[in-house]
């Protein structure tokens, strides 16, 4: 319950900056966490592209580091281990910190106008927790036999002792474990910060869409999460245990046994929601963003949020599509082919809503609008994508071809990604003060978006050629040897674009301790998190404030001339 | 362009962005002009049911297409035309104001209720009906058990290699004179390819780029597939399912001759099998009862 | 407060250490077959279930223990010795002790280290070491239980899938497959292209495990030299107490020498005098005969009724006399050069190495003279029989119609 009663700020350096209860500190403390495991998955995927573009040559500088056996170059096993850890660092330690632990973090409790999230005490744990898996698959790095090579997807029987042997693969099923506990304690916290810490007047009708897509998240976040733990917890069975829940009994030899495909279900089963908890945050910055920059209300308020939350809904139903392959039944598979194309409708709308925000608005080109366009433009393409792996006719081709990769990084690595950057050009003002250039930020936009386009679309085109996945070296096959030009222009264009995150990153540091001195609300924005001073004090609000009006009244014509923004806190004047 | 600082040249700065795109063409081109041979798409499909992927995918590509116009068209002209040219300028007034509409009234939603039904009819229900009309008369149409001239062949995958087995002259599965080759399925052309599938240890994924075929095979379960080949030759089998270190290497062929060739082959491999066939080798057998 | 957090932060740290507590075990589930088996035999219209096979012994596809990943203990394996220390000695860097028991090694006067009762020079190479039991100066290579390790690991990522964690051949992938993986627990190998009462030189296994094997799961692994030199060091430290590598009286050997091709410049030349050849030292009695009776009696210079085994158009199968699957060893079929695909033929040379050396085990006997005049073929025979192999692969593999002309041909006698 909101309470006008103003803790005491800590003093200790460990409450204060380590074992902080301020959601604030958190946020930072999710933002560098993610920043940097972004980073080293980044680095992992530019050995992986060095080594498809030239298998077999050394990769340069960290090479011979990390690889000395054999002279730098990456090796097939380390390979494998490579795109595994790349895909679990980038979603679990990435991404998610980044967009629901970070962002989230920063904006619920001052969005919705409390003091703190309502469970300050999970709040730390959950970061904490997070921390400790982080560790913990860090730590899979240096077993005798390395990390697990078995894909993020990490399928049974190749998952279990029968394909992977050591202690790697166990201690990232627990480190999966940790992360999703943590994200649980974030969710659980989340909804119920929403649920019942809302300023009086902060209607479910005047929250800003941040706080929609963080809240529908939420949900996916506690409902699915446990159901990944349940299948790392058989895994780690399996593993250590001698238990037989995935592996068959071989129809050759009879005998009792389990089965793998229970992991492919159990897996997907929040695989495909984990997908829509990675996009629906960047789905709510993007929509409040484009209303805040084209200085127009978020076009269909409700019908946004109805649409983000019947794809909240839906998402749990079509999770087969990842499995037409299996050999499911047909009227299964037709099934789950139904639910993924309804699924798009939500989309869709949510999509039009967008456009229809920016038409005829006032244009502001900052940053984070370009990447809040950015994003409409690469989720139009990978969402578009997405039709061919729907219709079970095309999957069947393209399933395990790099067009599933082009189609599911443009919608998580580029969309998710510019939901990241754009928060980060856009809160970096009130979180640390000081403006991030607009100068490098545009470059890193332009050379992001160019470079990212040419990288996942010329993957289209080799997955529709018929380039599998999870290749160490496609000059193997020789199918595949007519195809080793797309890999040049895809990894030549993936090295660029790796050098212009170094801009984001020379930006961000740069910018944190001598970036420009920002104004209190630099992007001329309602919503009550810039009603706050810089830096914003302990308590968030002296006094918890009441809410009036909605977040997008841009341009409102009752507002006069010579303003086109309100506060929430204001009252709008009487019409004219 | 916004204003940026004066720290270069303006024309620099301004066509940065093109700098970056010209550095990255030259070289891009520099190193893929090595390549000794290019392709782009597929070849044409050798199976009776290939041109369904093709025509489809193709369908598919027009319909997003148009789609995806559509919305670059929306994205670009607000990007273009709604600029507020003066923000920046340090004036504090923008050059137009913002049109106002919170997009909520029954107009937008019927709008927003008939777009959607549209786009859904368009995009979604029309490839819907086509893949379901394909899956039923191609893909997933294993030919019925009757079926005369079927060649059946077990599959059998491995870390990191396939195992295939044909019935032999005698046309049973589990006889001294089975044929077993690996990474080398014969079948004939014309003749419907029917496949029992399973793997010895984790899951594979039996692909066939020209015919348009990929089915997993998942240890302790027969997955079915089938195909028909429409030409003769010599094609190519990848592994499509991440299953170790090897499985890039993990390509086979197939072998699609002339129904005279193929007769003439099985019965001279039959004659070999059962050269090589020893009866008290028991380990060595893996045939299976055959899954219509 | 701080209570409950110090609660649930240890509970949250327990959760992650449990597994390193529970000892992670490495080896994998073996196939669950003992007990539930149905007996059918190979009647007409009854399916096999290989577990059919119950009287045969189990066979289960237990791939061995792997109690350590690390291996603690290094180990001596036997080493190319004789000429090496001979040369050494020559060098002044190595000279018998006044004992005549042992003999230290110096190099460049850097100092030696003691080990039992071998001398090991400061690099860890080669060493001459007296074996007391054998009354034996034998020649033996330390390798350290790094090099093991580094080996041991690699094996069980990259060779344990068939090969087995004990490399005794019962990998789970090597089920039902024939022919069986190599079994490093006995030290005969088939294809190294060394002659078979030796064991292959370290060079040779690494030709082989970098070129695959046609045909077989053995695929030409992307390891670099280094990987290699570990696991071959380790997969050799898997040979039993006495025997293979850790055999005083085993002597290891390079790739058998068979000189230049004298065919190089004109390889027509060389398939017709492989053709006479081929025929004249009977490799029909196993393999195909590619000519009718008639020819071979006037290749061979045999009168005119001789008779051959039947169909000596198709290849006659043998028993192995090495190989075996969990006691049952296996049967091996030639091949017929039209139709299969050769293990390690690929060039005319690998042919002809093959013929040289024998392939150990399997039936097919060294061809290559161990001095003139004895036993075997002169190198110039054993090339053209080379050549000539080849030009069969050549001109009939995957050709079905072409290959069914020549063989009705020759079954009607032409």
């Amino acid at each position: 319950m909101s309470s006008d009663h103003i803790h005491p700020e800590p003093t200790t350096f460990l409450r204060k900056h380590v074992f902080s209860v301020d959601h604030k500190v958190i946020a930072k403390q999710f933002m560098w966490f993610g920043l940097i495991w972004l980073l080293i998955g980044g680095i992992m995927a530019m050995m992986i592209r060095w080594q498809l573009a030239s298998p077999g040559t050394p990769f340069p500088v960290l090479g011979p580091l990390l690889f000395p056996a054999t002279g730098g170059v990456v090796d097939p096993a380390s390979y494998n281990m490579l795109f595994t850890m790349h895909g679990t660092i980038m979603i679990f330690l990435g991404l998610t910190p980044l967009l629901i632990g970070s962002f989230g973090n920063w904006c619920i409790p001052l969005m919705i106008g409390a003091r703190d999230m309502i469970f300050p005490l999970l709040n730390c744990l959950s970061f904490w927790t997070l921390m400790l898996g982080g560790l913990v698959g860090f730590y899979s790095l240096f077993v005798p036999l390395g990390a697990t090579e078995a894909g993020w997807t990490g399928y049974p029987p190749l998952s279990t002792t029968v394909g992977t042997q050591g202690t790697g693969e166990t201690y990232w099923a627990v480190a999966v474990f940790l992360i999703g506990a943590s994200s649980i304690m974030g969710g659980i916290n989340y909804m119920a910060t929403i649920i019942r810490l809302r300023a009086p007047g902060m209607t479910w009708g005047k929250l800003p869409l941040t706080v929609w897509g963080l809240m529908f998240t939420s949900v996916l976040n506690v409902l699915f999460i446990p159901v990944i733990g349940s299948a790392m917890l058989l895994l780690i069975s399996d593993r250590v245990f001698g238990t037989s829940f995935y592996e068959p009994a071989s129809i050759m030899s009879g005998g009792v046994g389990g089965d793998p495909i229970l992991y492919q279900h159990l897996f997907w089963i929040f695989g495909h929601p984990e997908v829509y908890i990675l996009i629906l945050p960047a789905w709510g910055y993007c929509c409040d963003m484009l209303s805040f920059f084209s200085r127009k209300p978020a076009f269909g308020y409700r019908v946004s949020v109805g649409a983000m939350g019947a794809v909240t809904v839906l998402s749990a139903l079509v999770y087969g599509h990842h499995m037409f392959t299996t050999g499911m039944s047909a009227m299964l598979g037709e099934s789950f082919m139904l639910l993924t194309m309804i699924i798009s409708v939500p989309g869709e709308i949510l999509f039009f809503n967008w456009l229809h925000t920016i038409w005829r608005g006032s244009i502001r080109m900052t940053t984070p609008m370009l990447f809040s366009l950015g994003l409409i433009f690469v989720f139009g393409l990978g969402g578009l994508t997405g039709i061919y792996l729907a219709t079970i006719g095309t999957d069947i081709f393209l399933h395990d071809t790099y067009f599933v990769v082009g189609h599911f990084h443009l919608t998580m690595a580029a969309s998710a990604l510019f939901g990241v950057f754009a928060g980060t050009y856009f809160w970096f003002p009130k979180m640390f003060g000081r403006m991030m250039s607009e100068r490098l930020g545009k470059i890193h936009f332009w050379g992001t978006i160019v470079t990212l386009t040419i990288v996942f679309c010329t993957m289209f085109v080799s997955g529709y050629a018929g380039m599998p996945r999870r290749y160490y070296d496609h000059t193997s096959a020789a199918y595949l040897q007519d195809l080793q030009w797309l890999n040049k222009i895809t990894t030549h264009s993936a090295l660029l674009l790796g050098a212009f995150q170094l801009i984001f990153a020379w930006n961000f540091i740069k910018s944190r301790w001598w970036g420009k001195l920002a104004s209190e609300n630099p992007w001329e924005v309602g919503t009550l998190d810039w009603s706050t001073p810089t830096p914003v004090p302990h308590y968030n609000f002296k006094q918890i404030p009441t809410v009036v009006t909605g977040p997008h009244e841009f341009s409102n014509p009752v507002l006069g001339e010579d303003r086109d923004w309100i506060s929430q806190t204001e009252e709008l004047p009487a019409g004219a | 362009m916004i204003r940026l600082p004066h720290l270069f040249p303006a024309i620099a700065r301004r066509a940065a962005p093109a700098w970056a795109l010209m550095a990255l063409a030259g070289s891009v081109t520099a190193q893929a002009a090595e390549e000794p041979a290019r392709r782009m798409g597929l070849n044409p499909p050798a199976s009776s049911y290939g041109q369904m992927f093709d025509d489809l995918f193709m369908m598919i590509t027009a319909l997003i297409s148009g789609a995806f116009v559509i919305v670059l068209f929306m994205l670009l002209v607000p990007v273009i035309r709604d600029r507020d040219r003066k923000w920046g300028d340090g004036t504090g007034k923008p050059s137009h104001k913002a049109s106002f509409d919170h997009g909520r009234s029954l107009h937008d939603k019927r709008f927003t209720a008939v777009v959607s039904i549209i786009v859904f009819f368009v995009l979604d229900a029309s490839v819907l009906y086509v893949t379901m009309k394909d899956l039923r008369e191609g893909f997933w149409n294993i030919p019925a058990p009757d079926t005369p001239d079927v060649v059946k062949v077990e599959v059998l995958a491995q870390q990191w290699a396939w195992n295939f087995r044909l019935p032999g002259t005698d046309g049973e599965f589990g006889t001294a004179d089975d044929i077993l080759t690996l990474n080398d399925m014969v079948v004939s052309v014309n003749r419907p390819v029917q496949l029992n599938m399973t793997a010895k240890d984790v899951i594979h994924s039996l692909f066939l780029p020209d015919m348009r075929l990929k089915r997993d095979v998942n240890p302790g379960a027969i997955n079915e597939a089938w195909f028909e080949p429409i030409t003769v030759g010599t094609y190519d089998i990848l592994c499509a399912e991440l299953c170790g270190f090897a499985h890039y290497q993990m390509h086979a062929k197939v072998r699609v001759l002339s129904e005279a060739d193929f007769d003439a082959w099985v019965q001279e491999a039959s004659i070999l099998a059962l050269a090589a066939h020893d009866e008290s080798d028991t380990e060595a057998q893996w045939a299976w009862d055959w899954k219509e | 407060m701080k209570g409950t957090t110090l609660l649930m932060a240890s509970a949250g740290l327990l959760a992650c250490l449990a597994p390193a507590m529970v000892r992670a075990h490495s080896e994998p589930n073996s196939d669950p077959n003992d007990g539930a088996a149905t007996e059918e035999g190979h009647g007409e219209g009854a399916s096999v279930t290989p577990a059919a096979g119950k009287g045969d012994g189990p066979h289960t596809h237990a791939p061995g223990q792997l109690d350590d990943l690390i291996i603690s203990e290094g180990a001596w394996l036997i080493a190319p010795g004789a000429d090496w220390f001979a040369t050494r000695a020559a060098a002044g860097e190595a000279r018998f002790s006044e004992s005549e028991t042992a003999a230290e090694v110096t190099e460049d006067g850097q100092g030696v280290d003691e080990f039992e009762s071998g001398w090991i020079d400061s690099e860890g190479e080669y060493v001459f070491r007296y074996d007391e039991e054998e009354d034996e100066f034998a020649y033996w290579q330390w390798v350290d239980a790094d090099t093991l390790t580094s080996g041991r690991l690699l094996f069980v990522q990259y060779c344990a899938s068939c090969h087995g964690f004990d490399g005794a051949g019962y990998g789970r992938s090597a089920q039902h497959l024939r022919p069986p993986p190599r079994s490093f627990q006995q030290s005969t190998f088939k294809f190294t292209k060394v002659i078979s009462d030796y064991l292959p030189s370290d060079q040779a296994l690494a030709e082989l495990v970098k070129a695959g094997l046609d045909g077989t799961p053995m695929l030409p692994w992307a390891l670099s030299d280094m990987q290699l030199a570990d696991i071959i060091q380790y997969f050799k430290s898997l040979s039993p107490e006495g025997t293979g590598w850790r055999d005083v009286y085993s002597e290891i050997s390079d790739t058998v020498e068979i000189g230049a091709d004298p065919y190089a410049s004109d390889p027509a030349a060389g398939v017709a005098k492989g053709r006479d050849v081929y025929h004249r030292i009977g490799c029909y009695s196993c393999h195909p005969g590619y000519v009718s009776p008639a020819a071979i009696n006037t290749i061979a210079g045999k009168d005119a009724g001789t008779s051959y085994r039947d169909d000596l158009t198709y290849p006659k199968a043998t028993r192995s006399s090495a190989f075996d699957v969990q006691g049952h060893y296996v049967q091996i079929l030639p091949p017929d050069f039209t139709f299969h695909s050769m293990r390690s033929g690929r060039t005319a040379r690998d042919v002809a190495l093959t013929v040289a050396a024998g392939i150990g085990g399997a039936g097919m006997p060294q061809w290559k003279q161990s001095e003139p005049g004895g036993a075997g073929i002169p190198d110039d025979e054993i090339w053209a029989i080379g050549h000539y192999v080849r030009s069969l692969v050549d001109e009939y593999h995957n050709q079905p119609a072409k290959r069914a002309a020549f063989m009705a041909g020759l079954r009607n006698g032409d």
